[in-house]
């Protein structure tokens, strides 16, 4: 039994990173969703991610929280250049954040900045987001052919917690169900994790296509384990005990009953 | 007079004597170091990792396409969350039990799904599967109204150094040894623990227990069993095993 516990002490050591993200921490996911542009991102004057290309989501980065320079430049430019975009980014602590370069609806470069929705998940559910970031008309989502966001413009989004599993979403026209601009025929949407699509590029250009971004872990345990409805358990309170109560408190009663007339 | 007093003594001493018997036989609530594994398995909701993955949809053009299924980041599927192999069967010795274990997800009121069968065990899909890191989550009915006793009928007597041993579905086994057991409250059940996909590797055995009230045909409680790998490994063997009528072992 002492091994056992030793034994379990030691698996808890183990329990690898434990990267405990520090209350005052934030973490940042970065999106690249400019077409034709390859890019080298500066965090506050210093180069983080060179020759960053369209279409990539970067892992998450937990930085402390403040406020951050985000510069951005043609990948190769001198770092003394004017940026292409620039933003002053504020991470809040406990945030979990998407920085994101995509283009408006108009077709311009833009950066924008994205909270993502970590809370917890019911047991059983997945979430999913999905970022209108395309220089594109107002679109509706479809899941399974039903209609899970309506008429969604560029910079919007729409979040919502539906039961795990693959789902067929459809990217539409608003307000045409036929105009199927693109189709994921099975997202799955595991349970605990928020799935984040982005909308990128130009559809006009040709370069629209979805980025995918997930954070995981945001699950709940479930209320109870109901098992059992037969009750043949029995009482705690076995029949031999029953039994023997019974015998002894006939016992004294009959003595009582006895002594009482006898003293009479 | 003398007879008189005599019966009140001897049925005093008899109720006594029952009382204490009770007492010194019946199987405590707690057994084990229960403790022990409910702190491993607790984690603060500020604590726990959260990994993200990312992935981007190949380019499309402006007309509509069909991205093919197997795309990664699209397939995380339920079956492909990680887990190397999944239980299909348990056995438990010590309660000459044999059965089937079946995936099992949330019921629409937020508690576990537990098999229709009685003589079935049902593993936590969501969960870890037993040997992963976390508590891997296997629930039986102890007993069903028109099945009566189920898988784990005996479950609130299983003792300590019990062995049990998890099927999966490569041919493997796993060899878990029963370390600590608990009758909770349902109000007081540490889901968190118990549900945990972090924390040292824990096989949980689940099912109910305590009282039953008979016009709502539930138990108050839930009986709990804290289990871990046996130490030098999953055997390849059935060692220990009392073979059971009409089930072929799967292991090698």
């Amino acid at each position: 039994m002492r091994k056992a516990i030793l034994a379990l002490v030691a698996l808890m050591m183990l329990v690898p990173g434990m990267a405990l993200a520090q209350s005052s921490d934030g973490v940042v996911t970065v999106v690249h969703g400019v077409p034709d542009l390859d890019v080298d991102v500066y965090v506050n004057d210093a180069l983080t991610l060179p020759g960053f290309t369209y279409g990539t989501v970067t892992d998450p980065l937990t930085l402390p929280a403040g406020d951050y320079d985000i510069d951005i430049r043609a990948a190769g430019a001198d770092a003394s250049s004017d940026p292409v975009l620039t933003e002053l980014v504020t991470l809040p602590a406990g945030a979990n954040a998407t920085i994101e370069a995509n283009l408006d609806g108009d077709g311009g470069p833009k950066i924008s900045v994205w909270v993502n929705d970590i809370s917890a998940i019911d047991a059983g559910n997945g979430r999913v987001t999905v970022r209108h970031t395309a220089a594109a008309p107002n679109v509706d989502i479809l899941a399974n052919d039903g209609e899970l966001f309506g008429n969604v413009p560029n910079g919007a989004e729409g979040v919502a917690d539906v039961a795990a599993g693959d789902y067929n979403v459809k990217v539409t026209a608003a307000g045409d169900a036929s105009a199927v601009v693109q189709e994921v025929p099975a997202l799955t949407i595991p349970e605990g994790t928020n799935v984040i699509v982005y909308a990128i590029g130009d559809l006009g250009g040709g370069s629209f296509q979805l980025a995918v971004q997930s954070i995981s872990g945001l699950h709940s345990a479930p209320t109870g384990v109901p098992s059992g409805t037969g009750g043949d358990l029995g009482s705690n309170v076995p029949a031999w005990l029953v039994v023997s109560l019974v015998l002894a408190t006939t016992t004294m009663i009959v003595g009582g009953v006895k002594f009482a007339r006898e003293r009479n | 007079m003398r007879n008189s007093v005599a019966l009140i003594v001897i049925g005093f001493l008899t109720a006594l004597i029952a009382l204490l018997t009770w007492s010194l036989t019946r199987s405590p609530e707690t057994v084990g170091d229960v403790v022990a594994f409910e702190d491993a398995l607790t984690f603060s909701s500020q604590s726990r990792s959260r990994t993200t993955t990312t992935t981007s949809i190949p380019e499309s053009g402006a007309d509509a396409e069909t991205v093919p299924a197997d795309i990664p980041g699209f397939t995380i599927g339920v079956e492909s969350q990680g887990h190397n192999r999944i239980p299909v069967g348990l056995r438990i010795p010590a309660l000459n039990k044999v059965a089937s274990v079946i995936q099992a997800g949330v019921e629409p009121n937020g508690d576990m799904e537990v098999p229709a069968n009685v003589d079935d065990v049902a593993w936590y899909k969501y969960g870890p599967a037993p040997g992963e890191p976390g508590s891997a989550v296997l629930a039986a009915h102890v007993d069903l109204a028109g099945q009566g006793p189920g898988v784990f009928f005996g479950l609130r007597d299983l003792e300590p150094g019990s062995a049990i041993y998890v099927d999966f579905d490569d041919g493997s086994t796993g060899v878990y040894e029963a370390q600590a057991r608990k009758t909770y409250q349902k109000e007081d059940l540490p889901t968190d623990a118990i549900f945990s996909r972090e924390g040292p590797a824990v096989l949980t055995l689940i099912t109910c227990g305590g009282d039953f009230n008979r016009s709502l045909r539930r138990y108050d409680s839930n009986v709990v069993v804290y289990a871990i790998e046996a130490s030098g490994g999953p055997s390849p063997t059935n060692e220990g095993l009392t073979p059971v009528a009409g089930r072929e072992s799967d292991a090698a």
